[in-house]
């Protein structure tokens, strides 16, 4: 999988030959700065700048109006804040609740059907609602789990009357409920990355371990699971960062409520900085939040790096 | 045995996952005079094409399509070729430190997105930018840039050097270079990129609710979303229905290149 080697491949030098036309002439550093400028640009002036500079207002009181410079003010009313520790188990339980269920079921999909005459059909199911939007996935799950919603009829009708639930009004119900919907929604993505994998494996690998008499769950555990690690380390990695990323559907289904019980450290930046008007203390949300996502995903591709 | 299990068990999964889809179909059919309050199982009527209707009318979702498709085209279509310039740049021309080049452009891909929204939401109103399609097409494209060039770099390197040797010894030019010889040979990973980019671009609400206000210029999911804070107004069937003909592109796109997606991202591994 070259996607995992994108630092290994850089590192080594683009162009060791003296392959290109006016090799290191004046002309030719121009040509290169024309090639790279509009990407750097786009992504400099976007996002680069944009990052810097809610750095910087991390340090300051803002309402928008005026702006008074406060050090680390805004980290330690954040850390100490009562709802933050709440947030952070919310955002973990994003974690977990994704890496367990949209990358385990991928992974069992993908490996139970790809050798099946209406695999295909199977998949289809779970890969369609990837391809509907979040704001359908939000309109559809409100329709599910609202006080008279469908799961609650459909659990009266199968006379479990006394499991009827507010879904959305309790913690920690409402995340979980949430990170079911966005499995339903999310899985879609593991099953395609996991058959790409699962074509990568050579038949004659397969073949050879079933002459070893390897089959079913030996087979898996110990050859198709070895043969699937690079992409099961870009499903991990994409899962581990979305994850902590959380926004739209918990957004669209409790605006992090009740209160902000349901709240990830997403929405607590976005409700600082939009409905508050607290620039300062969003940015230190949206720092702290930027931290965690670069620490981990670093640390978690180093070690898998490393390993391979 | 472990066969039957086996396939109990997918089938049973499969069901299971199609139980929403189920829901969000049958109820977008109720008609708004036949809604009765809680959600149907079985098709109450058929009043689709006026609940398509009344979401077009009451929030603007035609014209929110109509926004989207222009930015997820246009953006991804300049995403791209910015990718793949920079992408040459980086693979082919000899370029100092292409490490410290691929993370400026690739690092676009780990930050939260929500971290871009106060630093844009202030700099787009000083710019005027705020509330303009060609605002919301420029942070589109930049957007989509990141990814779009990790697809299209990666699949570059598979280009063989004897190829960029024999053209250098032509005495031709880089772009000449580029144009003639690595663009066609990449044009597979673009395409993918591209429609990879137009979904995402497609489905995006956080920068559509957060730089845009206007109906003329909010793509599909934000008006859609002030569908949903209207609910009690238009009533369930009507979002439903206007979330399900707001995703129709995207998935008719997404399966007729679904096959092509796995075959060709199978050729750059």
């Amino acid at each position: 999988m070259t996607v995992l080697t994108p630092a290994a491949e850089v590192e080594r030098p683009a162009s060791t030959p003296a392959a290109g036309p006016a090799r290191r002439g004046p002309r030719s550093v121009l040509a290169v700065a024309l090639f790279l400028a509009p990407a750097v640009a786009l992504v400099g002036v976007l996002m680069i700048v944009p990052f810097l500079d809610t750095a910087y207002r991390s340090f300051f009181n803002d309402n928008g109006l005026s702006r008074t410079f406060v050090g680390l003010d805004n980290y330690v009313t954040l850390l100490t804040s009562s709802g933050f520790g709440q947030t952070l188990v919310n955002t973990l339980m994003w974690v977990v609740g994704t890496l367990a269920l949209p990358v385990l079921i991928g992974l069992l999909i993908a490996v139970g059907t790809h050798e099946l005459r209406w695999g295909a059909l199977a998949r289809f199911s779970l890969v369609l609602p990837y391809a509907l939007s979040g704001a359908a996935t939000a309109v559809v799950w409100t329709f599910v789990l609202r006080d008279d919603g469908a799961l609650n009829a459909a659990l009266a009708a199968l006379g479990l009357a006394h499991l009827e639930q507010g879904w959305l009004l309790e913690w920690p119900l409402n995340t979980v409920v949430m990170i079911v919907a966005s499995t339903w929604q999310g899985t879609g993505v593991a099953v395609i990355l996991f058959l790409i994998g699962l074509q990568a494996i050579p038949p004659s690998t397969i073949e050879a371990a079933k002459l070893d008499g390897a089959s079913g769950f030996r087979l898996f555990w110990h050859i198709t699971l070895p043969q699937l690690r690079p992409i099961t380390v870009v499903v991990v990695g994409i899962s581990v960062v979305n994850s902590l990323k959380t926004f739209d559907i918990v957004w669209l289904l409790s605006k992090g409520g009740p209160g902000t019980a349901s709240e990830t450290l997403a929405l607590t930046m976005y409700r600082e900085t939009f409905t508050l008007a607290r620039y300062g203390a969003g940015a230190a949300v949206a720092v702290v939040l930027t931290v965690v996502v670069v620490a981990v995903s670093w640390l978690y591709l180093r070690r898998q790096l490393q390993a391979n | 045995m472990g066969r039957a299990i086996k396939a109990v068990v997918l089938v049973a999964t499969a069901l299971l996952w199609l139980v929403p889809t189920w829901l969000l179909v049958v109820n977008s059919f109720t008609a708004a005079a036949d809604y009765t309050g809680t959600p149907a199982w079985w098709p109450q009527s058929w009043g689709f094409l006026d609940n398509v209707g009344v979401a077009f009318a009451k929030a603007n979702v035609g014209y929110g399509m109509l926004n989207s498709l222009v930015y997820a085209v246009l953006g991804a279509l300049i995403a791209v070729v910015v990718a793949a310039l920079a992408s040459f740049a980086v693979v082919v021309m000899p370029v100092k430190r292409p490490a410290l080049w691929f993370w400026v452009i690739y690092v676009g891909t780990i930050l939260p997105l929500q971290m871009f929204l106060a630093p844009l939401f202030g700099g787009y109103a000083t710019t005027a930018l705020y509330d303009t399609q060609y605002g919301m097409l420029l942070i589109y494209a930049a957007l989509a840039v990141p990814f779009a060039f990790f697809v299209v770099r990666n699949y570059m390197t598979t280009v063989p050097r004897e190829m960029r040797e024999a053209a250098a010894l032509d005495g031709a030019s880089w772009l000449r270079m580029f144009v003639s010889i690595h663009l066609p040979l990449v044009r597979s990973a673009m395409l993918a990129a591209f429609l990879f980019q137009f979904t995402w671009i497609w489905n995006d609400l956080l920068f559509g609710i957060t730089l845009s206000t206007s109906p003329n210029v909010r793509p599909a999911m934000a008006s859609l979303a002030d569908l949903t804070s209207n609910y009690s107004n238009v009533g369930p069937p009507v979002v439903l229905a206007g979330a399900l003909v707001a995703s129709l592109p995207t998935v008719i796109l997404f399966f007729a290149f679904q096959r092509f997606f796995t075959r060709s991202l199978k050729l750059t591994s």
